[in-house]
């Protein structure tokens, strides 16, 4: 999820350098004292505070102590009907920070191999980050092979290797078009069930109201760009384990894929701001912006921000390359591995299958604060969530929509280098954004960045 | 505390020092004074060396080490010499950024100063009432943590929301995004100013209190005006503190982060990863987890200060301030 990446969660790591060799002295003296001070308070307080958590966990006594880190607001639910459910095992929760800092101390605790958490929610991007170190088990001999049937192909696809099952598939974000219908009728506009199609409407709104435009598109939001490029089948990163990795935004196809959004973006018939943000919401509550190819948990993202517009949002399958087909394409969600440095992968490994692959807990995750989007099949059939309606949409139901777009989405091989991808990628496509440089050009400036990234990590590097 | 209360008493005591060292053999002074020593001086001085050498010695050594080293995804740890010295000094990324720093600091530090100094003169002269409650209000600012600071300045100067926005509108610029690629610079600089003034002021402030009573008075009977009596006498005298404060600052403009870290999240196509040398050293660090190769970028930005502080040491000693 785009939130998750927000530098504004990012803590400051460096401060060896300049502090170290301009300052020293009282300051960092005071520092220490109080420091070792406050280390035996905090030790104390943390052994009270285990007794307590274990009890309002839920823990029988002498369970196995399972930690298990998830900043998925609501997972406190999951975990004390887990340990309330069995006496063996007891899971203790903790949010470390979503996204890219819980990522940052992941990477040291492993690296000094103590300390790690034995379950982690871990996007599915950023988990063969954790393959190519070999922090993560390998779950089928855990019986995780015999859940695959549950889950959309693709998901199952995303965090297995052949046999191998490096975590369970959690929630999914598979796409759609989420339109404002009043706008849409105002406009005389028709759903775009092709991309030529959705070209022909952006320019006739254009012309009609040049203050408004059919949608956003968000170039530095490089997920949701990946997520548009793989419905085009030009998915630009090939990896399967290994020391081999394909990097290709430079290709026939992505080209193709960067100069039909560049035509309408050179033509100002797009908005262009950072998206998932107040001013994205507030540009298409204000129509400003008449859809968003957004996901499965995109509505419940912009209803807070939703005040005018409630009720007028609609869901239709993404356009089609070709008319007629239905490819769809998936925006985020979460895996739950279990790693290597677990004293109890048995255990864990339960756990998580518990999480993941069972209606019990589904049926707490689909429900507010949580309001997660299943890849777990018996649980997206099941009618009571195809038909959970939700304020903003009106009487519709988005997850049949998008319950259908994430049976028909493609699975994508995450290069194990996704971190240093993001973090580029919000500098390099900026001029995207601000008019100053296409995105086709952008394409070939990230190609660029990548590659040597990429080799200076001591990859082979293919670029096609 | 002033600083160049202090600084004065330095000069003061070595000059002493010295007068009273002349007569004396240099050779027979030197045996004395270590007959003299006394051991128990030295428990004062061990908490700060025990201090120094863990973290300041040992972190700056850790940074050596380990940019002399190259982890990668594929083929693990191993040795690769200044490659990674070469690798920064050929990121124009990196530089780019110290070219912004160094722009802004040129930028910033006159304006806040010149600020700064109008208020302690304002204080010093006793011209405005309750000073010592506005010299409270001014200082607050920099009681308020960065990260603080920065979000709630997001807020205020939001493109949508921020009532700063509003405001401008109403004055009839329609449309001022002040977190935009055109405006981000000023608007990090008056972040910066308004977080730093109310600081200088206090330090400029106190400098003014030390200027001796029987100059001023002799300049007034001598028939200068109020004018002449700030800038032509108050102005001189205080030089020494206004040069530390520029060297302070400029240290500070030059580690430039917190801000534009922060703003970055609200603003991120005009806040680039390697806005300032210390966004690149901590996007590479963290993002790439290239660690060895920021390793070696925090060194040379190290460096870098230490320079900037030796050129403020050696033009205050020209100044004659060490004596």
């Amino acid at each position: 999820m785009q939130t998750s990446k927000n530098p504004n969660h990012r803590r400051r790591r460096l401060g060896i350098s300049g502090a170290a060799v301009g300052l020293a002295s009282l300051g960092m003296l005071a520092t220490a004292v109080s420091g070792a001070a406050s280390a035996s308070t905090t030790r104390a307080n943390k052994t009270a505070h285990k007794t307590v958590t274990r009890a309002a966990n839920g823990c029988a006594t002498g369970a196995v102590p399972i930690t298990f880190w998830a900043w998925v607001p609501g997972m406190n639910r999951l975990v004390k009907q887990y340990n309330t459910s069995q006496s063996k095992v007891c899971v203790t929760l903790d949010d470390v920070g979503a996204g890219n800092p819980e990522y940052v101390k992941l990477a040291e605790a492993l690296k000094s191999g103590t300390g790690a958490p034995d379950v982690a929610e871990v996007e599915y991007d950023e988990l063969p980050s954790f393959e190519v170190t070999h922090n993560v088990v390998n779950l089928a001999k855990y019986g995780a092979n015999k859940y695959k049937k549950y889950f959309d192909p693709w998901a199952w696809k995303e965090v297995s290797q052949g046999s191998a099952v490096y975590a369970m598939p959690g929630d999914a974000g598979p796409m759609g078009f989420y339109y404002n219908a009043k706008l849409f009728a105002k406009y005389h506009l028709t759903i775009p069930h092709t991309w030529a199609q959705f070209a022909a409407d952006a320019a006739k709104l254009h012309k009609e109201n040049p203050k408004a435009y059919l949608t956003n598109f968000a170039a530095t939001d490089l997920q949701w760009v990946l997520s548009l490029m793989s419905q085009d089948n030009a998915f630009p990163f090939k990896y399967t384990g290994g020391s081999n990795v394909t990097i290709d935004f430079t290709g026939k196809k992505q080209m193709a894929f960067a100069n039909f959004w560049q035509k309408m973006l050179g033509a100002h018939q797009l908005n262009g701001i950072p998206d998932v943000t107040a001013q994205s919401f507030g540009a298409m509550d204000r129509g400003v912006d008449l859809s968003w190819l957004s996901s499965a948990w995109g509505p419940s993202y912009f209803a807070p921000d939703a005040k005018q517009s409630i009720g007028n949002w609609r869901t239709a399958a993404m356009p089609q390359w070709q008319a007629g087909q239905h490819v769809a394409a998936n925006w985020g969600g979460s895996s739950y591995p279990v790693f290597s440095t677990s004293k109890h992968p048995a255990q864990a490994a339960a756990f998580s299958e518990w999480l993941n692959g069972t209606s019990a807990a589904w049926k707490t995750e689909v429900t507010a604060p949580s309001s997660l989007f299943p890849t777990f099949k018996p649980e997206l059939n099941s009618p009571a969530f195809a038909n959970i309606t939700v304020p903003i949409s009106g009487p519709s139901h988005p997850n049949t929509v998008f319950g259908e777009a994430g049976k028909n989405a493609a699975a994508v091989s995450w290069p194990p280098f996704m971190t240093e991808a993001l973090t580029l990628s919000g500098t390099t496509f900026a001029g995207v954004l601000n008019g100053k440089e296409s995105l086709p050009q952008a394409f070939k400036t990230f190609q660029g960045q990548l590659v040597k990234y990429a080799k200076q990590e001591g990859f082979t590097v293919h670029t096609n | 505390m002033s600083i160049t209360g202090t600084l004065r008493t330095v000069r003061g005591r070595a000059l002493r020092s010295s007068d009273a060292q002349r007569p004396v053999e240099p050779g027979h002074s030197h045996t004395n004074w270590v007959q003299q020593r006394d051991g128990r001086g030295i428990w004062f001085v061990v908490p700060f060396v025990i201090a120094f050498i863990l973290f300041t010695l040992v972190p700056v050594g850790y940074s050596i080490y380990t940019s002399l080293y190259n982890t990668r995804l594929i083929g693990g740890t191993v040795f690769s010499g200044f490659q990674n010295y070469t690798a920064t000094f050929q990121a124009g990324a990196f530089w780019s950024g110290f070219i912004r720093v160094i722009i802004f600091g040129a930028i910033q530090i006159p304006i806040m100063l010149a600020i700064a100094f109008f208020f302690a003169t304002m204080f010093d002269l006793g011209i405005a009432k309750w000073g010592g409650a506005f010299r409270t209000i001014f200082f607050i600012p920099f009681a308020v943590p960065a990260v603080v600071a920065s979000v709630m300045w997001s807020f205020l100067l939001e493109p949508q929301f921020g009532p700063f926005t509003h405001f401008a509108s109403a004055l009839g610029f329609q449309g001022t995004n002040f977190l935009g690629t055109s405006l981000i610079f000023p608007t990090l600089i008056l972040i910066v100013i308004w977080e730093w003034t109310g600081y200088n002021m206090v330090i400029l402030f106190t400098a003014l209190k030390a200027v001796p009573r029987e100059v001023i008075e002799a300049a007034v009977l001598d028939g200068a005006s109020l004018a002449k009596v700030v800038l032509r006498v108050k102005l001189p005298l205080v030089r020494p503190a206004i040069l530390v404060l520029v060297f302070l600052n400029a240290i500070g403009a030059l580690q430039l982060f917190t801000e534009p870290l922060i703003l970055q999240a609200y603003a991120p196509q005009s806040i680039s990863n390697n806005w300032t040398p210390t966004l690149y050293l901590y996007n590479t660090a963290i993002g790439g987890q290239q660690y060895n190769l920021a390793a070696a970028g925090a060194v040379i930005f190290g460096l870098v200060i230490v320079v900037v502080s030796l050129v403020s040491l050696v033009s205050r000693r020209r100044r004659g301030e060490f004596a």
